[in-house]
């Protein structure tokens, strides 16, 4: 062995010191973007720790939990005034604040959410030319109004006080349906979760999809963590950004061929382990006084909300 | 001026850290610590010292920060406290981000994933064995020849041109052994060489390290194969199960403890039969049965 070491291997480096570089490196974008991977186990670490700790909501059965939430998306969605939507979420914030959440954090996703999808996507529709009414913010004034097939444009084009209204009950519905489901989902572990689901009758197929699904997210997110580590570890320099998308496009192919094989050894594995189509779980427990208690007090408080 | 700097900051070093540093010592760490998600601890308050052309094993049970630590001495994970030293110069997140001192310390420090798969990510095994010296701005006839020098002492000719998710377990080894060879570090850091490999392999792993030390190279590895240790002749340090520093010395003195490597985790109670009769002693898979 000792003869064939190439000759290259023997070459000392010629200086046992360095030149500074003129200026620093920047952070390349695949670097920003593996932070964010990365987060995603943080996330999912911290989802875990604080569905498993002792606090109040923490402490009740998963089952009574996602009846709950189906419950009160219910209620959301049959509400028609925002005074009654604000008190809903009202109700959450305390169950959260309860719960000893990060209130912040959750909220912030809440919102970001709540104003993609609820607001911005919904603005659209506060204008006269779809939601007729009183018009209340002016925008456009046109010198004459238009006729097209069966859509009139008028001569005004503003914010009317229904269309504002209808928008601000939407966001206000999808705020709170996110609130609710974070805050199930951060009081509640993955496992329990799916157990719930089960004994509620949800598909066997669903409930693997979603599990399988939960799982792979991790592997994914540590796999593409580690492939950059290695890369980073023969990077010498900064990387350009077109470099940097020849990488990122090599390494979706080959994860995807790596996904697949993945996916042909889990499912050999379940096969070796006697899968046949059925999840099969142990230890669902009895309910509890506490369970019962909670189902009752939330119903009615449900109700409440239905009344008022 | 360049000079005067280096001189300036050698006496500093000298200053706070004393003669072994600057002299000896390729790899100084001192105190280092990290956490992962800054919850769970993996490494704590370790300090070490490499020489040049040493053989260095890290030792300790599954868990026990192992693979951190490597990952640290490579600046890949920045530590949470401590300093960490190469050739004298500190290396942190911040060091390493002046391009003279990348380039310095990526050409000098090789790296061996445990997990062979996610260091092939090249189109095809040459890809692979030319990524390195390309990215150190060597010239592509002198990669090309550095590459095929590589595959004839890893015997991995005949896979050149075959990418990596058809190798097997021991072609993906040598892959990525050659893909770190190719850029001529100073030291080889190893994370489990030989974890999942026929015998045949391991021993082609071992006469390729005992040849590549021969050859100057460092080498520091992470392992709890301790008859490798055994085989390489190596310093050692042991890792606990509470990833912190036992002891390091000496493979021959460090194996020998069988107390210390019972408390690491590294050898275990064994019971077993001897015709009828039922019989317990310490067992290891590199210790000899002491009966």
């Amino acid at each position: 062995m000792k003869n064939k070491v190439p000759l290259f291997l023997l070459e000392r480096p010629s200086s046992d010191s360095f030149i500074p570089g003129k200026g620093g490196l920047k952070i390349s974008f695949i670097e920003k973007g593996i932070h964010h991977l990365a987060d995603v186990i943080k996330t999912g670490y911290i989802q875990w720790e604080t569905a498993s700790s002792d606090n109040f909501f923490q402490k009740i059965d998963a089952r009574v939990k996602i009846l709950f939430l189906l419950f009160y998306i219910i209620i959301v969605s049959l509400k028609k005034n925002i005074p009654s939507e604000v008190l809903i979420g009202a109700f959450v914030f305390v169950l959260t604040f309860l719960s000893r959440l990060e209130i912040f954090n959750l909220y912030k996703r809440v919102l970001f959410f709540a104003f993609i999808f609820g607001f911005l996507i919904a603005l659209p529709s506060a204008l006269n030319v779809i939601t007729k009414g009183e018009i209340i913010l002016p925008l456009l004034h046109l010198s004459k109004p238009y006729r097209f097939w069966i859509y009139q444009i008028p001569e005004e084009i503003g914010l009317t006080r229904e269309g504002v209204y209808g928008v601000l009950m939407l966001t206000s519905r999808v705020m709170n349906s996110l609130a609710l489901s974070f805050f199930v989902l951060y009081t509640t572990p993955f496992t329990e979760i799916i157990k719930a689901l089960k004994v509620l009758k949800v598909p066997d197929s669903f409930l693997m999809i979603v599990t399988l699904s939960y799982k792979y997210v991790f592997i994914f997110a540590k796999t593409i963590e580690d492939m950059h580590l290695a890369m980073k570890s023969r990077l010498a320099g900064k990387v350009s950004n077109a470099e940097g998308r020849r990488w990122i496009a090599g390494r979706l192919a080959l994860m995807f061929k790596k996904s697949q094989q993945r996916c042909e050894e889990i499912f050999k594995a379940m096969l070796g382990r006697g899968f046949s189509n059925n999840i099969k779980f142990y230890g669902v427990k009895k309910l509890q006084t506490r369970d019962w208690v909670a189902s009752a007090v939330f119903f009615i408080v449900g109700v409440l909300f239905l009344w008022i | 001026m360049t000079g005067l700097r280096a001189l300036s900051f050698l006496l500093l070093e000298f200053y706070f850290y004393g003669f072994e540093v600057i002299v000896k010592d390729i790899i100084c760490l001192k105190g280092i610590s990290y956490s992962y998600y800054d919850k769970f601890p993996a490494v704590c308050d370790i300090s070490l010292s490499i020489g040049e052309g040493e053989r260095f094993a890290i030792i300790g049970a599954n868990g026990s920060g192992k693979s951190t630590l490597l990952q640290i001495m490579n600046g890949l994970i920045g530590q949470s406290s401590g300093k960490y030293f190469f050739r004298g110069n500190e290396v942190s997140e911040k060091t390493l981000k002046d391009k003279g001192f990348l380039r310095f310390f990526r050409e000098r420090v090789g790296y061996v994933f445990q997990d062979s798969d996610v260091q092939l990510f090249c189109p095809t095994v040459l890809d692979e064995l030319l990524y390195g010296p390309l990215q150190l701005g060597i010239e592509e006839k002198e990669a090309l020849d550095r590459a095929f020098e590589v595959m004839q002492i890893l015997n991995i000719e005949n896979l050149k041109d075959r990418p990596s998710t058809m190798l097997s377990g021991g072609e993906k080894k040598r892959v990525t052994i050659g893909s770190v060879l190719t850029m001529n570090p100073e030291i080889l850091l190893l994370d489990e060489p030989t974890n999942g490999l026929d015998p045949r392999t391991q021993v082609f792993l071992v006469e390729l390290m005992l040849a590549l030390n021969d050859a100057g190279k460092t080498l520091v590895m992470a392992t709890h194969d301790l008859s490798l240790v055994d085989e390489l002749h190596m310093q050692v340090a042991l890792l606990s199960e509470e990833h912190k520093m036992v002891k390091i010395g000496p493979s021959d003195e460090i194996l020998k403890d069988e107390d210390l490597l019972l408390s690491a985790n590294l050898i275990h109670e064994h019971v077993h039969y001897h015709g009828e009769e039922i019989h317990k002693h310490r067992h290891s898979h590199f210790l000899f049965h002491k009966h």
